[in-house]
């Protein structure tokens, strides 16, 4: 792992936290797409982009109805575009819904991205103190849902030599024998999951708090990336608090003007948002230079090394 | 730092709580104030897993029924609202009480959607399937939930009311427009999709309820668990 994903998972959490934070509270298009682009951008460098395309779709089913109520229902507003059923359409009110679909895409692409950076392991060192029990059990979870799914291919596989199958014969048959592949990975995973409890148990699981071995350690670029996200994130509620960073819709649409307390507070959204890829980009920039060897010094002239990060190495 | 961390966190959930509530106060945004009440709602029973006196065995047992109702989620993907979740949640929650219930469907919930998207709907669907194992806990015992038909009747009214809960989700991103005639669309919308899954849910009940309630049976009593 390298980049952003080398770093201590706790930047990676206040990250992601605050960006969710940060989606629910703001209401501005700027805001919200300036965070979008980061964090696509952020997918691109690590190589995510078909993830990205391949989730589109189900987002966009999600995300679209808002847009579409939102002005079929909401007659406020100054601007009529035109009137659709003897209803008037107005500007503000298909801004509105416009808004809250960008709002609901980018906690899509929050998560998108969370799920590849946040891995199970780096999950369980932060929460198995905090909660391991509910952790464990998410954990456990998330690890058997392949496993059935290799487990049921196989049963199907077995069974369709007996001529229990789900892809022939009559609805009830079929539906029958599904019932069959079902209850088999049912029981099969019950015996097999019993016994790795008791081999928890023989391995003396919850006699005393739970421990744990663990990687990660807070280095010096962990904490200067903490404290820049902490300074983004302070700028930004200072700003919020002040009462920007709020498209005002209604009751009519304000000309948006961009005073500099508002530039400042959005310069300290960029720094929150754009970090992590900053971070990637530069691990990008100097790998990508230490191989060309008409430059030999761009990384060896360096000091302080560890922004490469020794984990990357 | 162990001391120290329950009152960091709980410092930090008023924060982010009296956020919410200037929010939607100054704003009239309810987005944060919404998804921090459900995560309220759903903190208690996370709070009594903690809290209580678990085997091993029962903590995976809690998981394999989780991740058995989170893959059946995904051979039926293309098909909206048709998911056996529901039936499988209704029956383990049936065989193990209340509190399993409720675990095994919210776990199930989150799990399932890291492979179809998590989002800010997750919460309501951890909530909504919670909700569906915790009453087929609490109703096991009466003469209506003892009998085949009431069983499917019970699975088949939930697929209604989980497609309700799901459209408070819909509805409260959109405060400007909340009217009767709003709430009506939305709920005559997804008519349709409630109506496959309360349909489903009795098919896939009625399917699975003989077989599956043995089976769960069998295992809670041969190795003494969730007692």
């Amino acid at each position: 792992m390298s980049g952003f994903r080398s770093m201590h998972p706790s930047v990676a959490v206040v990250y992601y936290a605050g960006l969710l934070l940060f989606t629910l509270l703001l209401f501005h298009p700027v805001f919200l797409l300036t965070e979008i682009a980061a964090l696509l951008g952020l997918m691109l460098l690590q190589g995510q982009g078909r993830r990205i395309a391949g989730s589109l779709a189900f987002c966009l089913i999600v995300a679209v109805p808002a847009a579409l109520l939102n002005p079929l229902f909401s007659h406020r507003g100054a601007v009529i575009l035109f009137y659709f059923m003897d209803q008037p359409i107005t500007l503000e009110a298909v801004l509105y819904g416009l808004m809250m679909m960008v709002v609901l895409i980018s906690v899509f692409v929050i998560f998108l991205s969370y799920n590849y950076t946040v891995t199970p392991d780096k999950f369980m060192y932060l929460f198995a103190s905090t909660a391991p029990k509910s952790a464990l059990i998410t954990l456990m979870t998330l690890r058997f849902v392949p496993l059935f799914q290799r487990r049921l291919r196989r049963i199907a596989l077995i069974q369709g030599a007996r001529g229990v199958s789900v892809r022939e014969g009559s609805l009830r048959s079929r539906m029958s024998d599904g019932m069959t592949l079902l209850k088999t990975l049912l029981t099969w995973s019950l015996e097999e999951a019993l016994q790795t409890a008791d081999s928890m148990k023989a391995r003396g699981y919850g006699i005393r708090r739970r421990t744990s071995y663990a990687v990660y350690r807070l280095d010096r670029r962990d904490i200067r990336v903490l404290a820049g996200l902490g300074a983004g994130a302070l700028g930004t509620l200072w700003g919020w608090f002040q009462g920007y960073g709020m498209l005002m819709l209604y009751p009519r649409l304000k000309p948006p003007v961009f005073t500099w307390q508002e530039a400042a507070m959005y310069a300290a959204f960029c720094l929150f948002a754009a970090l992590p890829l900053w971070v990637e980009g530069k691990e990008k920039w100097l790998w990508r230079s230490s191989a060309r060897k008409s430059l030999p010094s761009a990384i060896q002239g360096k000091k302080g090394l560890h922004w490469t990060g020794y984990r990357s190495q | 730092m162990a001391k120290i961390r329950f009152p960091v966190l709980i410092a930090l959930g008023l924060f982010i709580g009296a956020l919410a509530l200037s929010s939607a106060l100054k704003d009239r945004h309810y987005l944060l104030l919404s998804l921090v009440l459900l995560c309220a709602a759903l903190l208690p029973l996370f709070l009594r897993l903690e809290r209580r006196k678990l085997e091993p065995r029962e903590l995976v047992l809690l998981a394999v029924l989780a991740a058995l109702a989170a893959v059946s989620r995904i051979p039926f993907a293309a098909l909206p609202s048709v998911k056996p979740v529901s039936a499988i949640v209704i029956l383990s929650a049936y065989v193990f009480g209340a509190e399993a219930g409720f675990l095994i469907g919210a776990v199930a919930a989150l799990v399932s959607n890291l492979y179809f998207g998590q989002g800010p709907w997750t919460p309501w669907q951890m909530f909504a399937w919670g909700m569906v194992g915790l009453t087929a806990g609490w109703l096991r015992n009466t003469r209506w939930m003892r009998t085949r038909p009431g069983l499917l009747l019970f699975g088949f009214i939930w697929g209604f009311l989980f497609g309700w809960i799901m459209n408070i989700w819909h509805l409260i991103g959109l405060p400007d427009a909340f009217s009767w005639g709003l709430i009506a669309t939305v709920y005559a919308a997804s008519f349709y999709f409630d109506l496959a899954h309360a349909l489903s849910n009795v098919v896939f009940l009625s399917i699975l309820a003989g077989g599956w309630i043995k089976v769960l049976e069998r295992f809670r009593k041969k190795y003494g668990l969730l007692r």
